[in-house]
């Protein structure tokens, strides 16, 4: 190396050189580590969150924006045409809904759900859930609270999933206290989302998807989903329990859970007046929407119903759920450029006409029950009604599709227009066997159509005892809730 | 000229050690600082600095989020070349301001990025602005897209008009995940005391 020979300082140099700069890269590595530990402290909780807490109150001592915006629920003053966060007694406002359900809870008592701050007092509230004196009587399972709020996941937790499913809804009432909030969603950890009713993930599983795969923008509509689908109580899947289930496994449709009800022969109840084995939709939000346009372009529930708000400097979710009417301005108008009254105009514009043809059809389901009465009252026999009552239930489920997905009309609007077009044919197909049938049996003139001009005239065409529903219902509320709560203040505070 | 820089016999040892340690530490910094990421268009990439959080939230959040990622609008697309360079030049004077801790609580575009994502603007929204349905209807609009920004007008667009460090605190946000390999902390927690 005649280079060094020559200057033997430049080895130093260089040697040195060299020790100088690893020393400066040193110090950038710890540099880049520092800053990025410093990413991890960008959300600091005050106080630490246990894993099942149940408390929103807790919760939004670390998150005041979110809990403050979720407490909004409370407010109940926005209607919008067809829903909003106002009380609207459904069985008043049409009434032919007490017939279809005749024999069923819903026909005592059906009103529009308000806000999630709601949803523990409204079930107390609801006449469907019946007086119960004790803990084992009542008309409904504990099932029910399932989606009530987050002491669920605690109760899944401390017991057991098929045990929460045991017995009588009043159980559970002074477990269940605080309405649906931070825990049904959120990892108390991390806040990220997480999926807290078993419904669902085994749903995913029997359909060979992981729900644990899922996109962040994904969770966004699946944590929605735990509540706001199709769902039916599986007798069979535990002894004793009635086991929360998706009926997913043949797909999301309408025909396909259809055939799935079909192949297991299940029924939600028997109608009083046809006999007809009936399905009762519960709230398949999350199927219809997916067949959307919405879904199709990549928004998520959360898109419309909890946009981002600014307050003062900071920008948030807002966890006041709400329609999305009420609140143009940052969910529909983030994407669509038009005049809120030109947007809600649209959205008006496609509920109406939904609602013109599913008002058909449920004239045509009320009819056909009606006539179904009528010849099983002058001896038709079960072999001669066996496809009339199939096809009833059919009309029906097609119809309590479109009905009870709120927001179908909006979400989905073509598809719920099939819907109810399938519906309204089938409807017919049996209003016609029933008449050739009527005829054979010797009546072949129309039968009328009952006189159910108000709730009261409904109710009382269908045989229910309002007066003493109403009494008991008071009773319970005025003895039975208030130990509940009693009770549930009293494990909290220990 | 390799065999000048090839050190003497007595040399060799400390010099093998010292390179290794370089070597090492080179290394060391790619793995951290996610070096590779920075040739992709992923959107995570620029949360790689957690300062980028309130814009990566307002973008989520934006109608933007379906169809573009921040190198969409805040890079050149004319050519390949340009557009490594810029993204060369404006992540090393991003990596600078961090490193030194000098960024502003308030981050601003610089006039050569304005210029940059408004004609991003131009190029996605050429159709908007150049159909002479519009032209013949709204006056004047194929001039005002030379004299103003497109979002003098359109302020929303897609960050909102919020911005600060500080401005989205909860917000969901990739950053990066601890380097720290699993069967490492498996161990460590392990053997905690």
């Amino acid at each position: 190396m005649k280079l060094f020979d020559k200057r033997p300082w430049l080895a130093w140099l260089m040697f040195f050189a060299t020790i100088i700069v690893v020393f400066l890269l040193g110090l950038l590595a710890s540099s880049i580590v520092e800053r990025r530990a410093e990413a991890t402290f960008v959300n600091v909780p005050r106080t630490d969150i246990s894993e099942f807490e149940p408390r929103n109150e807790v919760w939004g001592e670390n998150y005041p924006r979110e809990f403050q915006s979720y407490y909004q629920t409370a407010d109940t003053s926005f209607a919008s045409k067809y829903n909003g966060g106002a009380v609207i007694d459904m069985l008043e406002l049409d009434p032919r809904l007490v017939v279809l359900w005749a024999g069923y809870g819903f026909s005592k008592d059906y009103k529009q759900g308000r806000g999630h701050y709601y949803a523990v007092t409204d079930v107390r509230n609801t006449l469907r859930t019946g007086s119960p004196a004790d803990d084992k009587s009542g008309p409904m399972p504990s099932t029910c609270w399932t989606c009530k709020g987050p002491d669920v996941p605690r109760l899944m937790n401390e017991h057991g999933v098929a045990e929460f499913y045991k017995g009588k809804w009043a159980r559970l009432g002074s477990e269940v206290v605080n309405p649906i909030g931070c825990a049904d969603c959120h990892d108390p950890k991390t806040m990220n989302l997480r999926i807290t009713r078993p419904a669902l993930i085994e749903a995913f599983e029997r359909q060979g998807k992981d729900i644990t795969q899922s996109s962040h923008q994904e969770m966004r509509s699946l944590v929605c989903a735990q509540c706001h689908v199709e769902y039916y109580f599986n007798k069979k899947t535990e002894e004793g329990a009635n086991y929360l289930t998706l009926p997913w496994d043949k797909g999301m449709n309408v025909e396909a859970m259809e055939a799935y009800y079909d192949e297991m022969e299940f029924s939600d109840w028997t109608h009083q007046l046809s006999k007809a084995p009936m399905l009762k939709a519960q709230h398949p939000g999350y199927e219809v929407y997916s067949t959307g346009i919405h879904a199709d372009r990549g928004v998520s529930c959360a898109d419309c119903h909890m946009p981002y708000k600014s307050e003062g400097g900071q920008k948030f979710t807002d966890h006041k759920i709400q329609s999305p009417l009420n609140n143009v301005a940052n969910s529909c108008q983030v994407c669509h450029r038009q005049e809120t009254a030109n947007l809600i105009a649209n959205v008006y514009d496609r509920q109406d006409k939904i609602i013109e043809n599913r008002d058909k059809l449920e004239e045509l389901v009320v009819r056909a029950h009606v006539e179904a009465k009528k010849a099983w009252d002058i001896g038709a026999s079960q072999a001669q009604m066996e496809d009339i009552l199939m096809g009833i239930r059919h009309a029906q489920w097609r119809w309590d599709y479109a009905a009870a997905s709120h927001g179908a009309s909006f979400h989905s609007p073509v598809e719920i227009g099939r819907v109810i077009g399938t519906g309204i044919d089938i409807a017919q197909e049996t209003r016609i066997k029933l008449a050739r049938l009527l005829a054979e049996l010797g009546h072949n003139q129309e039968v009328p159509y009952p006189d159910i001009e108000t709730k009261a005239k409904a109710q009382q065409f269908v045989g229910l005892d309002m007066e003493r529903l109403n009494q008991e219902k008071k009773v319970f509320k005025e003895d039975v809730v208030p130990e509940w709560i009693k009770e549930a203040q009293a494990r909290e505070d220990s | 000229m390799i065999k000048h820089l090839v050190p003497p016999p007595q040399w060799r040892f400390p010099v093998m050690i010292v390179l290794a340690i370089f070597i090492g530490l080179a290394l060391f910094i790619f793995k951290v600082s996610n070096a590779s990421s920075y040739l992709s268009d992923n959107p995570e990439t620029c949360v790689n600095c957690h300062i980028m959080a309130p814009q990566y939230a307002t973008w989520n959040h934006s109608s933007h989020r379906e169809w573009t990622n921040c190198n969409d609008c805040h890079v050149p697309h004319n050519n390949v070349v340009n557009k490594y360079y810029f993204k060369a030049k404006d992540g090393l004077r991003h990596a600078t301001v961090f490193t030194m801790r000098a960024e502003p609580e308030v981050i601003f575009i610089k006039k050569e990025g304005a210029e940059v994502v408004h004609k991003n603007c131009i190029r996605c929204h050429h159709q908007q602005i150049t159909d002479p349905k519009l032209v013949a209807t709204v006056d004047g609009h194929s001039s005002h897209t030379q004299d103003r920004k497109c979002w003098e007008c359109h302020r929303e667009v897609p960050h909102g008009r919020v911005n600060s460090l500080s401005s989205t605190p909860n917000a969901h946000v990739p950053l990066p995940t601890s380097p720290v390999p699993d069967w490492l902390k498996r161990y460590t927690d392990k053997n905690k005391p």
